[in-house]
């Protein structure tokens, strides 16, 4: 009677009906494990979803502009009003060794005439970035921060990010100024 | 019927598809390729714009051509993107079509005649498996050869090519790395370079190999690294010991010139005073007479067209000065031998720099300040705030304006450099700093603000146990400053008013004086004052210091010497002059020029006796510049040298 | 000394900020009145999205489960497709999906300091559950890449079998390279290089886009090349499709073999029936499987062994491994413009040592996790040529389950599904037989 179970067992249909359910087992246990495993990096807290620029460390490359896998990148200038001088000669409105201060295009410097500028009184101008023609090139920022209170600085809009999985712009930052940020951070704004 | 209509439209839009998709990817690589945006022309047209001063043309054409790129660029963009979602839609219409039209067949083909034998696929397919593996660990070996081993010869052979130059190096420099030492009393220091010099750059070149070589070898297989590593370590050992040694042995330089080429002059005057701005120069064979109405001893004289009160400055061949009034601010360069205008930098545009210059007096003006050089980059500014860098060609490497100063006279402290530091001494009434940049970019090294008022007074390198201070006068304290950190390194109090002259040192002690306030003797290691003073002070002169006499000229005509040792006065000259050009010692003798021109010549010993006094001609009030056999002097509208025949 | 060290990184927070923010010119004291704008930053409901996106994955899944293991039909799953195409393809731009989530998972289970979002571990656990319950229904329309190339299949041209089985294997070496990068945080490979993405955003690489294309005119005629050959996530899926509870079958009816479901079969997941008759001894293939057994730990070795050589040349592909070596490079031979990396790192006051010591850790970590996946490569290449020389005897077609993707094409193809008998008929007819 034994030795006839025993071959019962050994039969093909039988080996493998018995391989199947070994093989469910395993799988329904390694999805428990492993959801087991997750379950405790959920508990720490909230973990970071949303890619931004730290502006600290940013060093205005210029590669936002061209390696955001959007054809207009994520990427734009933010302008912090609160800590700009309203300078009449802007080092990221002008280019470097301005002439005359007007709005002629060989004196400016956004390459899209992104931004724009309203005077204020004498001698503060304000400036605001059209958020639709900037391309994200840092090339006021660059000069914003080498001669001005570094007001204008690059950062990711949240509303055109698609949150890729990894960050093409992120990939290739020189500084690595680009990490995942928690949504309570979203923006990291400098006022 | 339906069918055909469905094939047709299918048909139709695959055309459709075809061409758009070509179109797109045409309109995608000249986007991508062109990049109007950062198109070159339009931006060498704009630097042309910058260099030349106004022409309408070529506004007219960048802005054109401006124009031009901004419309393609989103012109471009537009059109990709609808592009982009037409073509989505044709092919659902494309895909909609062609799957009605495949509805009508159901797929059914014959019934296969041969039966599969799938255990011969499965043996082929092991096979298939065979090669793949065996071609995926080739492929992987060839990867690591690539990989890793390249690497490793050229890397050994690199660093066996560095130990064999060490070794040549090591002989042959050991002579010249005990000059090296004298001449630049700093320990060497990757960072920190005098001026051109051969061999302490090359004694530099051999350490930071070495250290490099270091890094490398510690990159191949262990087996090469215990072979090179050891010795190369010995050698920089050997190296270090022996710099040290002569570092040891080496008295406290007084001498801070510079070995050159024969054909280049010996002795340098990088900045205002002479070297570290001290009052010395090593100069010899220097002219005592000279007349500029006869032209005795005169080599050349060229007019200055822009007014300042900046000192000259020598470096190699060439002469440094600047000039500035409302229109412009000027760096000039001429020639030493000559006294032709090489070159002129127009300092402008930078961002920041005052639409309109700020007020400033007649005898001050807009540059006062001198110049500095480290024969690699010469640097200047003036009262705008407008602080630029060169090369010694004139080419402006960075500019930045340190905010416009506030200062009733007009910004005065003049620029010393030591390496690749520049140092700026920023007392004015609205900012109290003391900047170090880098001469190279302009990158702050060091910021520190300064608890003192405004003053015009001029930085200065001191010596101090073999180790450089940054000492500045300001008002109310003498401060000294390390040179790498901006670390203050002591502060001493004592004066008041408005400080305009500059301190001194000579072994060690540091000695400051100023009208109205007092003249102190500081201890350099540890900022004890160890003696006061107030019999004469000068006003805008600087002391210049021996080991036994300390030599002021004060703006009212007196000229003095007093003992260093106890401040005691030991000589006076009652001249009939006003002194605002500061005494510079060279030869054993003290050459003082007063503000009508008049020189006065002393004898820089404890007699201090008048050798001779002479009218040059005309109004002097920059300090002259010496260097072997010749004088350059600026005067209120001309630089002039004079060399003895 | 807790407290002494934050006391010392707030510093440090303080002197960076510090050191940025210049305040070259003082803020500006207007004197008519003058306003500072109202700065506003959209942030959109991502949250709820995500909400959105695990329910429709949940429902679609659910959906097509329903479909083709309770109904036998194929129509939803053509619904399916165009939502999920249109929504988690086109509206949600691709980001992030199941086939990506591998590397995050991998990633969260070696590195305790990297925080996985829950979204992200839902979407890459939910289609294993599913699979494990119901076979591959997340493949069958779900996944935005499948239902793509499923959308475009017109015809359905074979390729050859022995081929495909080769081909079959990349999908897990790709799986392994995913992981052993993503581990080392070196890449995200699979997203790097995800040939549809571009395609869902309307724009990207023109490379990745292209190979998008070709892989859809592909898929036009033989059944999606890219979850076949490609997919990572489909090879991880296959494992838990085989041992799946509720089982996906061409027909509740007796099979006809009459072939069609066969030939219907988009990836060749339906294995004809098969008689062993070949003339091949079976104590000869005996021996064979006894000696790949041997020489699985062999392969497994050897593979290992030359990963773990390889692990210097692999780990290049790490951002501050290729720093470094610019580093070293630069320091070598010392050029004037020199790369903006380089530049961003003396600008930030980086210092090579404790870079090099950076780059030591990355390497070290290279060679173990190279060893592990040179290891697995092994295994799986050993495993794929222990499966080829296993013989399974067939009566029937039966459904392969590892590689069905539950598209339910079949389903209209088999004739009994077309005219059902009811059950009782057909025993009469048997029992008429007998």
């Amino acid at each position: 009677m034994a030795m006839k179970e025993d071959k019962k067992i050994k039969s093909p249909i039988e080996r493998r009906k018995f391989i199947k359910m070994l093989g469910t087992t395993v799988a329904g246990g390694s999805i428990l494990a492993t959801s087991g495993l997750m379950i405790n990096k959920f508990v720490d807290g909230e973990a970071d979803h949303y890619w931004q620029i730290d502006p600290q460390k940013c060093t205005h490359c210029g590669r936002c502009e061209t390696h955001c896998v959007l054809s207009m990148s994520a990427v734009k200038c933010i302008h912090a009003n609160k800590i700009c001088g309203y300078c009449d000669l802007c080092g990221g409105y002008y280019r470097s060794n301005v002439k005359d201060l007007n709005t002629a295009a060989e004196n400016l410097m956004c390459p899209t005439g992104a931004i724009q500028r309203k005077f204020v009184e004498d001698p503060y101008f304000e400036y605001t970035i059209d958020e639709d023609l900037c391309n994200g090139c840092a090339k006021c920022v660059k000069g914003c921060t080498a001669f001005g209170n570094g007001s204008l600085y690059l950062q990711i809009k949240r509303d055109l990010c698609t949150d890729c999985n990894e960050c093409e712009i992120a990939k290739v930052c020189p500084s690595d100024a680009i990490s995942r940020v928690p949504l309570a951070q979203a923006y990291k704004l400098k006022d | 019927m339906k069918q055909t209509i469905y094939r047709n439209i299918a048909a139709v839009s695959a055309i459709f598809i075809v061409t758009l998709s070509i179109m797109l990817i045409i309109n995608y690589f000249q986007v991508k390729e062109v990049s109007p945006l950062q198109s070159v022309v339009v931006e060498t047209l704009k630097q042309l714009n910058d260099q030349n001063a106004n022409n309408p043309e070529l506004q007219e054409q960048i802005r054109q051509l401006d124009l031009m790129a901004r419309k393609a660029y989103f012109l471009n963009m537009d059109h990709l993107k609808n592009g982009v979602y037409l073509l989505l839609g044709m092919l659902a219409v494309f895909l909609i079509c062609i799957r009605m039209y495949f509805t009508g067949f159901k797929d059914i083909p014959d019934k296969e005649i041969d039966p599969i034998d799938e255990w011969a696929i499965q043996s082929s397919a092991r096979k298939y498996i065979g090669f793949a593996g065996i071609s995926l660990v080739a492929l992987a070996a060839v990867f690591i050869v690539f990989s890793i081993p390249l690497m490793q010869p050229t890397n050994s052979s690199a660093s066996e090519d560095k130990q064999e130059l060490l070794a040549k190096a090591e002989i042959s420099e050991k002579e010249k790395i005990v000059e090296a030492q004298e001449s630049s009393p700093l320990p060497v220091n990757g960072e920190i370079k005098t001026t051109a010099n051969e061999t302490q750059t090359s004694a530099e070149e051999i350490e930071t190999k070495a250290v490099q070589s270091e890094v490398e070898t510690s990159n191949t297989e262990p087996v090469e690294k215990e072979e090179v590593e050891p010795v190369i370590k010995e050698q920089v050992v050997e190296n270090d010991t022996e710099v040290k040694e002569k570092v040891c042995s080496e008295e406290a330089p007084a001498a801070n010139e510079v070995k050159e080429e024969i054909a280049l002059p010996r002795v340098n005057s990088n900045a205002f005073r002479g070297h570290y701005s001290n009052g010395k120069s090593e100069a010899k064979n220097l002219p005592v007479k000279w007349d500029l109405a006869n032209g005795t001893n005169i080599a050349w004289q060229t007019k200055v067209t822009r007014k300042g009160q900046s000192s000259p400055v020598i470096n190699g061949h060439k002469v440094f000065i600047t000039g500035g009034d409302e229109e412009a601010r000027e760096l000039f360069c001429y020639d030493l031998n000559t006294g032709e205008n090489l070159w002129t930098l127009s300092v402008a545009n930078i961002p920041g720099s005052p639409a309109k210059v700020p007020d400033t007096t007649d005898d001050t003006g807009l540059a006062s300040a001198s110049v500095a050089t480290n024969g690699l980059q010469v640097c200047a500014i003036f009262g705008t705030g407008d602080l630029v860098c060169t090369d010694m060609d004139g080419k402006q490497l960075w500019a930045k304006n340190l905010g416009v100063p506030d200062n009733h006279y007009g910004y005065a402290s003049s620029l010393i450099i030591e390496g690749n530091s520049l140092f700026v001494q920023y007392d004015n009434n609205n900012t109290h700093k003391v900047y170090a940049l880098n001469t190279e970019n302009g990158n702050e090294l060091w910021v520190k603000e300064r608890k003192d008022k405004i003053s015009w007074s001029s930085p200065m390198i001191a010596q101090v146990n073999n180790k450089p201070q940054l000492v500045l006068m300001g008002n109310p304290g003498i401060t000294a400053y390390d040179l790498v950190s901006g670390d203050q390194l002591w502060r001493v109090e004592c004066l008041m008013g408005e400080v305009g002259a500059s301190a001194c040192s000579y072994n060690g002690i540091i000695y400051g004086a100023s009208e109205y306030a007092t003249m102190v003797a500081i201890d350099g290691t540890d900022g004890k004052v160890l003696w006061e003073s107030s019999d004469y002070l000068p006003e805008v002169a600087s002391p210049v210091a021996t080991e036994s006499n300390l030599y002021i000229a004060t703006s009212y005509g007196v000229v003095a010497s007093f003992n260093t040792e106890t401040g005691e006065l030991k000589k006076e000259h009652e001249t009939n002059a006003e002194f605002y050009s500061s005494p510079i010692m060279a030869e054993g003798r003290i050459y003082l020029i007063s503000n009508d021109g008049t020189m006065h010549i002393f004898k820089a010993n404890d007699e201090f006796a008048l050798l001779d006094s002479f009218e040059t001609g005309e109004m002097t009030y920059a300090t002259p510049a010496f260097t072997d056999g010749k004088i350059v002097v600026r005067t209120n509208n001309s630089i002039y040298c004079v060399e003895a025949n | 000394m807790k407290q002494l060290s934050t006391f010392l990184l707030s510093i440090l927070a303080f002197a960076n900020a510090g050191a940025q923010n210049l305040n070259r010119f003082p803020k500006p004291d207007f004197e008519s009145g003058y306003q500072y704008p109202d700065a506003h930053y959209a942030l959109p409901n991502e949250q709820l999205w995500l909400v959105i996106d695990i329910i429709l994955l949940v429902g679609l899944m659910s959906f097509v489960a329903w479909a083709v293991i309770k109904k036998q039909t194929r129509k939803p799953i053509i619904w399916v497709s165009i939502i999920s195409v249109a929504y988690f393809g086109f509206f949600r731009s691709g980001c992030v999906c199941s086939i990506g989530s591998i590397q995050n998972v991998a990633l969260a289970f070696v590195d305790s300091s990297y925080a996985i979002p829950l979204s992200v571990f839902l979407f890459f656990i939910l289609p294993i559950v599913f699979a494990f319950l119901f076979g591959r229904v997340f493949c069958a329309g779900v996944c935005p890449f499948g239902a793509l190339q499923e959308l475009v299949n017109i015809r359905n041209y074979r390729l050859s079998k022995s081929v495909t089985a080769v081909l079959e294997v990349i999908p897990w070496l790709y799986l392994i390279f995913a992981i052993l990068y993503a581990v080392t945080r070196t890449s995200f490979i699979i997203c790097l290089y995800d040939p549809f993405i571009g395609i869902f955003r309307l724009g990207g690489d023109f490379g990745l886009i292209l190979f998008g294309v070709v892989l859809l005119i592909a898929s036009v005629f033989t059944g999606r090349p890219f979850c076949r050959f490609i997919c990572p996530y489909g090879a991880l899926l296959s494992l838990f499709s085989k041992v799946s509870i509720w089982k996906i079958q061409i027909t509740k009816q007796a099979c006809i073999n009459c072939e069609l479901c066969h030939n219907a079969c988009p990836v060749d997941a339906i294995k004809p029936p098969y008689e062993n008759k070949t003339k091949e001894e079976r104590l000869q293939g005996v021996k064979r499987l006894i000696m790949y057994f041997i020489f699985l730990p062999l392969m497994i070795g050897a593979s290992g062994y030359v990963m773990h050589y390889a692990s210097p040349g692999l780990s290049k592909a790490h951002k501050d491994v290729k720093l470094y070596n610019m580093l070293v490079e630069q320091e070598a031979n010392p050029q004037v413009l020199i790369p903006i990396e380089l530049e961003a790192f003396y600008s930030l006051g980086g210092e090579i040592h404790q870079l090099k010591q950076e780059v030591d850790q990355v390497k070290a970590k290279f060679e173990f996790y190279s060893l592990i996946a040179g290891l697995f490569i092994g295994l799986v290449l050993g495993l794929a040529l222990i499966k080829l020389s296993v013989k399974r005897s067939r009566k029937e077609y039966e459904i392969e389950h590892d590689d069905c993707v539950a598209c339910g094409k079949c389903f209209s193809y088999c004739p009994k599904n077309t005219f059902i008998i009811p059950e009782n008929l057909l025993q009469a007819d048997e029992t008429n037989n007998i």
